[in-house]
């Protein structure tokens, strides 16, 4: 049996190099939540791991306007980190709800959004907050944002050769209304049946920027654009709101699976977005 | 193969893996510390959860290359010959445990929750605790363990 190699990535460079060096033989390795679950269950043999745990890409900075997070850092170091409760707190309240403490522990943001599940949790409050990323790879960077990120149930626009840099999250300073809800089988370790987050800055009791993310009811994590353009500007009311949760449930394309029916999700989407925008709006 | 060393319980080991071996392997089937349990072997249950560097996770889906130099802690390093830990002590006392599959993983759970929060609520208690599964369904008690735990370590400290 071949033996594979395990190369600790010791920076960001030396990590890109490698990608290059073995292209899609290599697999990056970080906390391994998602990757070693495949290995268990047989659905992967990976030939080159590249580590990247030890590669710097641990971090939380304020750069400008911007919150930018290092792809490599754990859910419970973003979600304690003060500077995220302050000033994207929905991130915070997201990653609250996401699997469990002990896959919070090692579990990489970077790793949730490339392993490119339309379920994952960290995408809806990225999604909603405006979130881009940073993608690298040996011969140059690009920065996307998060709803082109993803583009199938599994799949990303990552060349075999580039990694995720970091995230860029627009700080929310002076506070913007937030709300988000997540439905699974059960409060915690639990995969997401619909999740709703919701970002609405309010200007004078009007919507200005609202986003309104869906997570787990479509091939990828979505925004419901139509949804939010029928608030867009305006004072909620419960007509209105009544009229965006319908928009935001007609832009779903869920599935039938062994968590829930695709009926369901499609009414429970309709259901969570009116919840969430009354809560807001009160 | 590859050459790993660690740390288990204060003392340092060597052993050969590949690429695919789990913390948990290494610990059950090179060591032969087995009070980490394997139990859905996909991060799930929690059975099989250790300390990393006082950090909880789970050894099932850790890659043993991962750990690497680090210190691992398991149920069987809490206790000193003669004396067990609180927690131990507790679980003991309170009935935490039923069939015993789960409570390697829940005690380590409480300590890693105690560490950081030594007079924590009920609340707080089922939030650490939420990761790991119970099949006899024994919360309740297994709440009231942890609880007296932290109410004799605090003891213990004044």
């Amino acid at each position: 049996m071949a033996e594979g190699q395990f190369l600790k990535a010791t920076d960001l460079q030396e990590a890109c190099e490698l990608l290059a060096q073995y292209g899609g033989k290599a697999r990056l390795l970080a906390g391994g939540t998602d990757l070693m679950v495949a290995v268990n269950q047989r659905k992967l043999f990976p030939e080159v791991l590249v580590y990247l745990g030890d590669s710097g890409l641990n971090y939380i900075n304020a750069e400008g306007d911007n919150l930018v997070i290092g792809a490599a850092t754990p859910f419970t170091d973003i979600m304690r980190s003060d500077r995220v409760q302050e000033e994207t707190p929905l991130l915070a309240e997201v990653i609250s709800h996401l699997a469990s403490p002990a896959i919070r522990n090692v579990g990489t943001i970077g790793g949730n959004l490339a392993n490119g599940s339309p379920a994952a949790d960290s995408a809806t409050a990225l999604l909603a907050l405006g979130a881009s990323l940073r993608l690298r790879s040996k011969t140059g960077e690009r920065e996307v944002a998060v709803e082109e990120f993803f583009t199938g149930p599994g799949e990303t626009m990552l060349e075999p050769a580039e990694l995720v840099q970091e995230i860029i999250i627009p700080r929310q300073i002076g506070g913007a209304k937030w709300a988000y809800r997540k439905l699974g089988k059960r409060k915690a370790q639990t995969l997401s049946i619909v999740s709703v987050a919701i970002s609405c800055p309010l200007e004078g009791g009007q919507c200005q920027g609202v986003r309104i993310a869906l997570g787990a009811v479509a091939p990828t994590p979505i925004l419901a654009t139509e949804a939010a353009r029928i608030l867009e500007g305006k004072a909620m009311d419960a007509k209105l709101i009544d009229k965006a949760a319908k928009a935001a449930a007609e832009a779903t394309r869920p599935i039938d699976d062994v968590r829930g029916s695709a009926w369901y999700r499609r009414r429970a989407t309709e259901a969570l977005v009116k919840q969430l925008l009354a809560q807001i709006s009160a | 193969m590859h050459s790993l060393e660690l740390t288990v319980n204060g003392r340092s080991y060597q052993t050969t893996v590949t690429l695919k071996t789990t913390l948990l392997e290494v610990l059950r089937d090179k060591l032969f510390i087995t009070s980490p349990k394997v139990g859905c072997n996909s991060g799930d249950c929690g059975t099989c959860s250790v300390l990393i560097d006082d950090k909880l996770v789970r050894s099932c889906i850790t890659n043993a290359l991962s750990t690497q130099g680090k210190e691992i802690t398991t149920v069987e390093g809490l206790s000193k010959p003669g004396h067990l830990h609180p927690l131990q002590e507790a679980f003991h006392e309170k009935y935490g445990a039923q069939c015993g599959f789960c409570t390697p993983g829940m005690i380590l759970a409480a300590k890693a929750l105690l560490d950081e929060n030594p007079k924590p609520s009920r609340k707080d208690v089922r939030e650490a605790l939420s990761g790991n599964l119970c099949r006899c369904a024994g919360y309740g008690k297994i709440v009231d363990s942890v609880m007296a735990a932290a109410e004799q370590m605090g003891q213990a400290k004044n």
